[in-house]
């Protein structure tokens, strides 16, 4: 039994310090703009404070009025929740199906790849500007098209009840990216699985469902968890597309997201509230933690796995 | 250890990026001895090219103006990240409600004792509503105002003229004009009348000027102290006059897209439209293909109006107070006197810039906006457009909550009480 060589043992060591000073820009950035504001918002969420005077600590007040008192805070989970509901299903459907058409052999394949990603490299705010025009409901292309259909009109952006699906109409013009994904996952499955179920005389419907599905579920969840976090971080839609830029009509997108925007960096001569906003921020990253975690608790439900336990 | 003193380095160098990303700020004095006062305007781009060109005439050897650009869409983030940076340039444009929280809070320069004298630009120079609320209640001045935003209804002349009623003149009624709202829908307009001022977030206010009209109380007694909030009968009479209006299709619901109101005015798709006077100076530049109008708001009985000033604020930490009041005194005074005539936008506080206005409106040949402001300016019985209190934002959530329901007929008239209750005790809680 020999004690392990000297001279390696202080190539590892200059190594290792070598790997913390590479590494220390990102640590002291990360320290700064994540932990850092981490803890401050943990502090000022226990506080009244607007910023400009001196916080003062009211313990969990601001909690209290966002659960009992705050007139805008239950419909804002409710708008959040309703784009959740919407978005995430639609996202996936629509992903899925685009990456199916997407993965088969035809001419001209790659070319309908490029354009079904293409909304997703475009700038987000000048796309989502543009649909402002789409849906304007007296000049917008939109209801232009619907008449020439001779079909009813909608109020799209201004309707309290359409406002939120037309938001998950713009949304969904992003799904370029889920469907990337699922191409890379569909293309991952075994072909000698698809030529078997053949030989066997399974249709294209029995393929899917129990070859493909099963075979993409472990990256069916991660999509889940990815739609659900775009949807619960919304901002970008109802901030730009919203009449009014709070969440209007009445409190129909204000999504929880933008009421955090709202108290903390209100329209002009209004206070900021960062300490309520901060309150409301908290509360966002529990139900992100939470709705993630029982994703995970549940998805070895409906999720393949080929280990024998 | 070379290895270590270039990894320093470029933690150095990192840190250095991350301390040097501050802008913007009051400038102070320059090497060469002079002072640069910074100005920060939301006006347009072509508007702020004509008050460079009337800067370009302050003549100070020991003062030089800059204006800071910023997009005008975006005024209010950029005015929140620079307050809360303490970076706020020396002379910013800002609201009443603005001047008053910030005043509240030791944020601004109180320019009282310099407007306390009796020269050219003291208190009494300006319009004296106007000054009277950019007070505080300790009788600080944290911002001087500059321009008066007026209100009234755009009508359009042959719209009014095919539907056979008589064009809005000073002391129409209510009545009236939803009875030509009813005509006008009846005739073929989408809506009678868009009139986001009494659907949006701020809208009790309008819907104020009906009871005080009328003889009943306002919706508040006070925007910058209020003790209460009141939803009295004839308030409520008012506002069911405008659920039926709604109701009708002669007037825009909650939600309507106010976006392209101007351009839709002015291609003749919106007979009737309830704004600021501030749409003249762009119907001067974009001539609007219909033959138009501007009235003062209806009346119930008495006349009564909104008053909304805007103005020029500074903050506490500016460097030098004595050179920033000189360009204030310049602003208020004399650019309005070169900007206005080529875009008469709105009618300056300072009475003595104010014939520069009402001559370019004459010249123009926008003779009803002309008249309509100097009637507004006369109104004895005025409330303020909005709550300007630290905790407006609260009240405001509350309207949303009940307003538009109430409008659209989703929830009774009797909840107009239950949201001025909710608002009062708002107001007792931060009291």
């Amino acid at each position: 039994m020999t004690a392990p060589p000297r001279p390696q043992r202080r190539k590892l060591g200059s190594d290792a310090r070598a790997a913390y000073v590479f590494l220390a820009p990102a640590l002291i950035g990360f320290t700064v703009f994540v932990v850092y504001p981490l803890i401050r918002s943990a502090y000022f969420a226990l506080t009244q404070y607007n910023g400009l005077s001196v916080p003062k600590f009211v313990g969990f007040d601001n909690f209290r009025r966002m659960f009992t008192t705050d007139p805008s805070f239950w419909p804002s989970v409710r708008a959040t929740l309703l784009l959740v509901v919407l978005y995430v299903p639609l996202s996936l459907a629509i992903g899925l199906a685009l990456a199916v058409f997407c993965n088969q052999r035809m001419r001209g394949v790659s070319l309908l790849r490029t354009l079904c990603y293409l909304p997703v490299v475009l700038p987000v705010v000048a796309t989502i500007t543009l649909w402002k025009f789409v849906f304007n409901p007296q000049v917008g292309l939109a209801n232009q098209v619907l008449t020439w259909l001779h079909l009813p009109t909608s109020e799209w952006l201004s309707g309290s009840d359409s406002a939120m699906p037309s938001i998950v109409i713009v949304m969904l013009w992003s799904v370029g990216s889920t469907m990337i994904i699922f191409l890379a996952a569909l293309q991952a499955v075994p072909t000698e699985l698809y030529e078997a179920a053949r030989l066997d005389g399974a249709g294209p419907r029995t393929v899917f469902f129990r070859i493909t599905l099963p075979l993409i579920s472990p990256i069916m969840v991660l999509q889940v968890v990815l739609q659900m976090v775009t949807a619960l971080q919304a901002f970008n839609q109802p901030k730009i597309l919203s009449p009014d830029g709070m969440g209007g009509p009445g409190f129909s997108t204000r999504v929880l997201m933008l009421s955090i925007y709202t108290n903390g960096f209100p329209s002009l001569g209004r206070v900021a509230q960062l300490g309520y906003a901060s309150a409301q921020v908290w509360v966002l990253f529990l139900v992100i933690v939470v709705l993630i975690a029982a994703t995970a608790r549940f998805s070895s439900i409906w999720t393949y796995s080929d280990h024998v336990s | 250890m070379k290895r270590t003193l270039h990894a320093a380095g470029a933690l150095l160098a990192a840190g250095g990026l991350l301390a040097t990303s501050a802008c913007g700020g009051s400038s102070g004095q320059e090497s060469d001895g002079k002072t640069t006062v910074t100005v920060m305007t939301w006006e347009s781009n072509a508007t702020n090219k004509l008050i460079d060109q009337a800067l370009a005439g302050f003549q100070d050897p020991d003062i030089t103006v800059k204006r800071i650009d910023t997009p005008n869409g975006n005024y209010s983030d950029k005015l929140s990240a620079l307050t809360q940076a303490k970076k706020l340039p020396d002379l910013f444009w800002c609201g009443n409600d603005t001047e008053q929280q910030y005043t509240g809070q030791g944020l601004l320069t109180d320019w009282s004792s310099k407007l306390s004298g009796s020269g050219d630009f003291g208190t009494g120079s300006f319009d004296s509503t106007a000054m009277k609320n950019w007070k505080t209640a300790d009788g600080r001045i944290g911002g001087v105002p500059s321009l008066m935003n007026t209100y009234g209804v755009w009508y359009d002349i042959d719209a009014f003229k095919a539907a056979g009623i008589p064009v809005p003149a000073a002391g129409w009624t209510w009545d009236q004009m939803y009875e030509a709202a009813a005509k006008l829908h009846a005739k073929g307009a989408k809506y009678g009348l868009v009139a986001d001022a009494m659907t949006a977030l701020d809208a009790p206010f309008s819907l104020s000027l009906y009871s005080q009209s009328a003889g009943g109380a306002p919706f508040t007694d006070d925007v910058h102290h209020p003790t209460k909030v009141t939803v009295d009968a004839t308030f409520t009479e008012g506002v069911s006059k405008l659920v039926a209006g709604i109701k009708s299709g002669a007037v825009a619901p909650p939600g309507y897209d106010i976006s392209n109101q101007q351009s839709l005015f002015s291609a003749g798709e919106i007979p009737m439209l309830w704004s600021g006077q501030w749409l003249a100076a762009g119907f001067l530049t974009d001539k609007p293909k219909i033959k138009y109008g501007f009235a003062p708001l209806p009346q119930a009985d008495e006349p009564a109006t909104l008053y909304d000033a805007v103005g020029i604020c500074t903050p506490s930490y500016t460097k030098n107070a004595d050179a920033t009041f000189k360009v204030l005194k310049y602003l208020d005074s004399t650019v309005w006197t070169k900007v206005l005539p080529d875009s008469p936008v709105a009618v300056p506080a300072y009475t003595g810039a104010q014939d520069s206005y009402f001559n370019a409106l004459d010249k123009a040949g926008q003779t009803t906006v002309a008249s309509t402001v100097r009637t507004d300016l006369k109104a004895s019985s005025t409330i303020g457009v909005r709550f300007t209190t630290q905790w407006a934002s609260q009240a405001g959530d509350l309207i949303t909550a009940y307003w538009p329901d109430i409008l659209q007929g989703k929830k009774p008239l009797s909840d107009l009480q239950t949201m001025a209750d909710k608002i009062n005790e708002v107001i007792k809680s931060n009291s």
